[in-house]
C-alpha cells in the first residue's frame, strides 16, 4: 500500500525532524544556562557590588567641635550639644499635618512653620528639614512615645557654638562660620547640614584638631530612595578641647589700659617658655554677638569701622618696628665681631651715604657714641656706621635669628609674615638692585622691614633669654615638643651688651625710655622704643602738628625683670608719635599688672583631668532630671 | 489489544485513558508551577497575599482544566480545530474595532466579564488548526504548493493581525511556531527556508510601522547604557540581580535586588531575575533544567503517537512553550530585547498561565490518544 509506506516514511522523518527540533532547543537552553553561569558566577563579584551600591546609602553625621578655654579654665568657646526635631517629607507623606500634629507635641512658632513648609515644597523631598532646635527631654520624650503617628519625623543631636567674653578675646579665639566652595572641596563631610569651620584665629588655626572626625550611618534603601533599616553606625569623634595659654582676665585688664589708646596691639610673653598670655588689638568687637547671628547692617558697620576691629593686630598688623630693630642690627655686629663695646663712632645728627643724607632724629647729634649710649639713647647714626660695616645680609641673617620674617606658628591662623629684606628678596619682588642706603634704612627698622607685634615680642624674648624662644598659644604645646627651646647661637658676651643698653634705655638718666620704667619697688625692666615713621613729613615735626594718619607708630620692646627674665611685652600704637610718649607708658603699665598679678605662679587649669573638664562643661547642656 | 483501537472512536473508560496518560510532563509542570508561587511568595516580602495565593488556585483550576481537555475524546480536537482557529482569527480583526488600548497597542478584548488578549489563545489554536490541516494532507503531497502556501497562510494571516495591534514579540512568535510545526510535518527545507526569509524581510520593512515605544525597546536592546535609567534600567538592574545571586543566591526574601524594587515587573516578566538572585545559579539552572524536562518529555510524547495530528499537536506546544521560556530567560539575562513575554507557569498572570495549561493538556490529551489512526479520508468524511 502506497499510502503506508509514504505514511511509514513520513512518520521517520517526522522522527528526525522533531529529534533536530529537540537537539536545537537543548543547545540554545544551553546557551542560556552559559549565559547564566556567566553572569551569576564568573562576573558575580561586580555584579554584588553594584547591588550594594545601590542598596547603601550613607548619611554623615557632623562631629561636635571641641572646646576652647583659656590658662585657668574659663570657657571661651563652647559647642552646646542640642536635640533637635527633624522630619523628611518623604516619609512624612502630607508634611503640613504631620507638622500640625507635631505642634501638639511640642511648641512650633508660625514662623517655623512657614519656613518648613516652604522648604518641603522647594527642595528634594529626601532632605531632612530642621524642625525645631533646642527640645528639652521632655518634648524629646514625647517625640518618641508618639512616633509611630509621626511617620518621617526624628531626632538628632545638633550643635551650637557659643563664644565667652568675645569683646576681650574674639580676635585670639576667633569665630567660625559657614564652609565656602573651597573648605567643601577639601573634605566632603563638610557637606553635612549645620557644619560651621574655622575663620579666624585658634578656631582657623586649630581647625584639624577642633573638628574632630564625621561619623557615618549606613542606610539600606530601597530603589525609591526609601529608608530601610540602618545596617551600620560609625559615631562621629568629638573635636580636642583646647586650652590657651592667654590669661583672659590679664587680657581684659590691659584692654582696659588700652582704651587710651585708639588703635593698638600688645603682645605679653612668658620670656622662658614663649607662652602668650596676652595678645590684644584695638579696637575690639565682640565675636559672641557675631556668633549670635548679626544682621547685615551691623556687619558693614564693622567691616569699614577705621581701625579694622575685624583685624587681629597682634598678628596680622605689619609695621616698621623703627628703633626697637636697633639690637638686631647691634647683634649682627656685635656677633660678626665688627664692633665692641669700646668701639666709637661720631654722630653729628646725619651720615652722608654717596650724596645722600641720613638724619639722626636728634637734629644736633650726638656726639661720640659707644653700642651702650647708642642703644640707650637710640641714636640713629651710630647704627647707620654698624650697618656700612655689616651689611644687609648679616642684619637680615640676625633678623631672622631672632624671629622676624616668617610667620611664627602657633596655633592661631592668619597671622603675616612680616617681611626682612635683602638683596635677593629685592630682586625677585621689585625687581631692582639693593642700594646701600637702603641698608642704612633696615638697620633702623625703616624702608622694607615689616614686623608684627608678636615678632616684636619674640625677639625680647630672645633676647632676654639667649634662646630660640617660639611663641605658644596651646597647653599644653600641641604635637610640638616640650623641652625648653634651644640656645641661639649668638654670642653670650654680644647678647649682655645688648641687654645692658637696653636697661640703661629704661632706667639710666637720659635714656630714651625713661617713662617706662617700672614703678615698683626694686622691678627693673629691660626695653627699648621706637617710632617708625609713617610718611617723610613727620621727621623733625612734632606729631601733635601732623594729620593723624601720618603721625608715626609708637613702639616698644621690653622685658621684665632686668636680671632675671620672666615677662616680656611688645606694644605698638597706630600713629601714637613717639615710642617714648605713648607705648613705652603702655608696656610699663602692662609690665607692672604682669608683675602684680603674675599669672605664671597661679596654678593654671589643669590639663590630665579630662573628667573635670567634661564636668565643668556641663553646666550649659541640659540633662534629663534624675 | 492496540490493534482494537477504532480509528475514529475511543472506547476506552475514563480510567483507562487516565492510566495511559503522561506522567512526567505534568509533574514537571507542576514543580515549575511550584517555583512560580515560591517565587510570588517572595516577591510580597513573605506573603501569600496577592499574587501566590491567586497563583496556586489558578494552578489548581488550570490542572482540572488539563485533565478535561487531555480525557475528552481526540474527535473533539480535530473538530474544533477549525472553529476556533476561525473564531479567535476573526477576534483579532476586532481588536483594532473593540479592543482596549494599553501601552498604544490594542491587545484586550473584553467578553462580558472576561477580558482576554486573543492572541494568547492564537497560538494553541494555530498548532491545533495546523496539525489538522497537515492530517488531511497525504504524506506523499506534504510539498505540493498548494498545500505549503495554504498552511503558510495561516499561519501569516493572524501573525499579520498581530504585527498591525502593534505586537512585533507575539508576531514573531505565532510565525516561528507556525513554521515550526510546518518543519515537522515534513515540509520541504526550501519552503520553509523561503518562509523564514519572506518573514526576515518583513521585519525591516515594518521598522517604520512599529510604534516608538517598540523602535526604542529594540534600540535598547542593542546598546542598554545609551538609556541607564529609562528602558535600559530593567535590563541592568536584572543583570545585577542576576549577579548579585552567585552560585548559591542569596535566600528566599533575601535578594536586596528583588526586595528593594530594584527589579522591575518582578511578579511577572521579570520573575526569573528574582528566583536567580535568591536561589543563585543553582536555582536557576534547576529552574532551566525542570523546563528541559518538560520540553522534551513533550518532543518525547509526540514521537511516541501514531497520528501526524498527534504528533504535532506535542511538538507545537513543546515549542510554543519553548519560545516563551527562551524569549523570557534572554529578556532578563539581557540577550534579548525587552518584549513582554512572561516565563510560562511562573510569572503570575491568568491568560498566560491557562494558555500553556491548555497546551499542555491537548499535548496529554494527544499522547492519551497516541494508538489512534486517522486517515486522510476517515478525516474528510469526519469533518463533511
Amino acid at each position: 500500500m502506497p499510502g503506508f509506506e509514504s505514511e511509514s516514511r513520513r512518520h521517520g522523518r517526522f522522527t528526525r525532524r522533531a529529534l533536530l527540533l529537540g537537539s536545537a532547543q537543548a543547545a540554545l537552553l544551553g546557551v542560556l544556562g552559559h549565559r547564566l553561569y556567566d553572569i551569576q558566577v564568573t562576573h558575580a563579584r561586580r555584579y554584588q557590588l553594584l547591588a550594594d551600591e545601590n542598596r547603601i546609602s550613607t548619611q554623615g553625621s557632623a562631629p561636635i567641635r571641641g572646646n576652647i578655654r583659656d590658662r585657668f579654665g574659663i570657657v571661651l568657646a563652647q559647642s552646646e550639644e542640642r536635640l533637635e526635631a527633624a522630619v523628611v517629607p518623604d516619609l512624612a507623606g502630607d508634611v503640613a499635618s504631620i507638622v500640625s500634629r507635631l505642634g501638639k507635641v511640642i511648641a512650633i512658632t508660625p514662623e517655623d512653620r512657614e519656613r518648613i513648609l516652604a522648604l518641603a515644597g522647594r527642595q528634594s523631598r529626601l532632605i531632612p528639614i530642621l524642625v525645631r532646635s533646642g527640645l528639652t527631654w521632655e518634648e524629646l520624650a514625647r517625640i518618641s512615645v508618639l512616633a509611630p503617628q509621626l511617620p518621617g519625623v526624628f531626632t538628632q543631636t545638633g550643635a551650637v557654638r557659643h563664644y565667652f567674653r568675645g569683646a576681650d578675646i574674639g580676635h585670639v579665639v576667633g569665630l567660625v562660620g559657614a564652609p565656602d566652595q573651597q573648605d567643601l572641596s577639601t573634605d566632603p563631610s563638610l557637606r553635612l547640614p549645620g557644619v560651621r569651620i574655622g575663620k579666624a584665629g585658634i578656631e582657623l588655626g586649630m581647625e584639624t584638631a577642633l573638628r574632630g572626625s564625621a561619623g557615618e550611618i549606613t542606610r539600606e534603601v530601597d530603589a525609591h530612595g526609601r529608608i530601610v533599616r540602618d545596617l551600620d553606625e560609625r559615631p562621629s569623634i568629638r573635636g580636642s578641647d583646647l586650652v590657651l595659654t592667654i590669661d583672659t582676665d590679664l587680657q581684659t585688664s590691659v584692654l582696659k589700659r588700652m582704651a587710651a589708646e585708639d588703635f593698638a596691639a600688645v603682645v605679653a610673653l612668658d620670656a622662658q617658655t614663649g607662652e602668650v598670655l596676652t595678645m590684644a588689638s584695638t579696637p575690639t568687637y565682640d565675636t559672641a554677638s557675631v556668633a549670635e547671628g548679626i544682621n547685615k547692617e551691623d556687619w558693614q558697620q564693622l567691616v569699614d569701622r577705621e581701625g579694622d576691629p575685624l583685624v587681629n593686630k597682634a598678628i596680622r598688623g605689619q609695621y616698621p618696628p623703627g628703633s626697637t630693630f636697633k639690637m638686631v642690627t647691634a647683634m649682627a655686629a656685635l656677633d660678626a665681631g665688627l664692633v665692641t663695646h669700646k668701639t666709637r663712632f661720631t654722630c653729628q645728627g646725619s651720615l652722608e651715604l654717596s650724596g645722600q643724607r641720613f638724619g639722626c632724629w636728634k637734629l644736633g647729634g650726638h656726639g661720640s657714641v659707644r653700642l651702650h649710649d647708642a642703644l640707650k639713647e637710640s641714636c640713629d647714626v651710630y647704627f647707620y656706621e654698624l650697618a656700612r660695616l655689616c651689611g644687609i645680609e648679616r642684619i637680615a641673617a640676625a633678623a631672622r635669628k631672632l624671629g622676624f620674617g616668617s610667620a611664627l606658628e602657633c596655633g592661631i591662623g592668619g597671622q603675616k609674615p612680616g617681611l626682612i629684606p635683602d638683596p635677593a628678596w629685592k630682586q625677585a619682588a621689585l625687581n631692582n638692585r639693593w642700594y646701600a642706603g637702603e641698608t642704612l634704612l633696615a638697620a633702623i627698622g625703616q624702608g622694607y622691614v615689616l614686623a608684627t607685634p608678636l615678632q616684636l615680642a619674640v625677639m625680647t624674648a630672645r633676647l632676654a633669654t639667649g634662646r630660640a624662644i617660639e611663641p605658644k598659644l596651646l597647653r599644653p604645646d600641641h604635637g610640638r615638643s616640650a623641652a625648653p627651646a634651644a640656645t641661639l647661637s649668638f654670642d653670650a658676651g654680644s647678647l649682655e651688651l645688648v641687654r645692658q643698653g637696653m636697661i640703661a634705655a629704661v632706667n639710666e638718666g637720659g635714656g630714651t625710655a625713661s617713662s617706662a620704667s617700672l614703678p615698683i619697688r626694686g622691678a627693673i625692666m629691660a626695653g627699648k622704643t621706637g617710632t617708625a615713621q609713617v610718611s617723610r613729613a613727620s621727621h623733625g615735626r612734632s606729631s601733635a602738628s601732623l594729620e593723624r594718619k601720618l603721625r608715626d607708630h609708637s613702639l616698644f620692646v621690653g622685658y621684665a625683670p632686668a636680671s632675671a627674665p620672666r615677662y616680656a611685652v611688645a606694644a605698638i600704637v597706630e600713629h601714637g608719635g613717639g615710642g617714648s610718649k605713648v607705648a613705652a607708658p603702655l608696656v610699663r603699665d602692662v609690665m607692672t599688672m604682669l608683675l602684680e598679678r603674675d599669672p605664671l605662679s597661679q596654678p593654671a587649669y589643669p590639663l590630665d583631668a579630662p573628667t573635670a573638664a567634661r564636668a565643668d562643661a556641663a553646666p550649659l547642656a541640659t540633662k534629663p532630671n534624675g | 489489544m492496540t490493534a482494537t483501537t477504532s480509528a475514529r472512536f475511543d472506547h476506552r473508560s475514563l480510567a483507562a485513558k487516565l492510566a495511559s496518560a503522561p506522567v512526567i510532563a505534568p509533574l514537571t509542570a507542576v514543580l515549575i508551577g511550584a517555583a512560580g508561587v515560591a517565587a510570588l511568595f517572595s516577591v510580597t516580602g513573605g506573603s501569600m497575599e496577592p499574587y501566590a495565593m491567586r497563583h496556586v488556585a489558578r494552578l489548581v483550576a488550570g490542572f482540572a482544566v488539563v485533565i478535561v481537555i487531555a480525557v475528552l475524546p481526540l474527535r473533539f480536537w480535530l473538530g474544533l480545530a477549525y472553529p476556533a482557529y476561525a473564531l479567535l482569527l476573526a477576534a483579532l480583526a476586532a481588536v483594532p474595532y473593540f479592543g482596549n488600548e494599553a501601552l498604544g497597542a490594542q491587545r484586550w478584548l473584553t467578553l462580558g466579564p472576561l477580558s482576554f488578549q486573543p492572541a494568547e489563545p492564537m497560538k494553541v489554536a494555530l498548532v491545533l488548526a495546523l496539525a489538522r490541516y497537515l492530517q488531511g494532507v497525504p504524506a506523499n503531497a506534504m510539498s505540493h504548493w498548494a498545500h505549503v502556501a495554504t498552511a503558510l497562510l495561516m499561519i501569516l494571516v493572524p501573525a499579520a493581525l498581530i504585527l498591525a495591534q502593534p505586537d512585533l514579540g507575539t508576531a514573531i512568535l505565532v510565525a516561528a511556531i507556525g513554521l515550526t510545526v510546518l518543519f515537522c510535518a515534513g515540509t520541504s527545507f526550501w519552503y520553509l527556508a523561503a518562509g523564514v526569509a519572506g518573514a526576515a524581510a518583513v521585519v525591516p520593512l515594518s521598522w517604520d510601522y512599529l510604534h516608538d515605544y517598540q523602535q526604542r525597546r529594540v534600540l535598547v536592546f542593542l546598546d542598554p547604557e545609551a538609556d541607564p535609567l529609562g528602558m535600559g534600567y530593567q535590563i541592568t538592574q536584572a543583570k545585577i540581580a542576576l549577579g548579585a545571586g552567585g552560585l548559591t543566591g542569596r535566600g528566599l526574601l533575601h535578594g536586596t535586588q528583588s526586595q528593594l524594587d530594584f527589579v522591575p515587573e518582578k511578579h511577572t516578566d521579570f520573575i526569573f531575575a528574582l528566583i536567580a538572585e535568591e536561589t543563585g545559579f543553582i536555582g536557576g539552572a534547576i529552574l532551566i533544567c525542570l523546563f528541559g524536562v518538560l520540553l522534551f518529555s513533550l518532543i518525547g510524547m509526540g514521537l511516541r503517537c501514531r497520528s501526524l495530528f498527534c504528533r504535532l499537536v506535542c511538538v507545537g506546544v513543546a515549542t510554543t512553550l519553548f519560545l516563551h521560556v527562551t524569549v523570557n530567560l534572554g529578556m532578563v539575562m539581557g540577550a534579548l530585547p525587552v518584549v513582554g513575554v512572561p516565563l510560562p507557569l511562573v510569572s503570575y498572570g491568568g491568560t498566560s498561565l491557562l494558555a500553556t495549561l491548555a497546551g499542555l493538556g491537548l499535548a496529554m490529551n494527544a499522547f492519551v490518544h497516541r494508538r489512534q489512526r486517522l486517515r486522510a479520508g476517515e478525516l474528510g468524511l469526519l469533518l463533511r
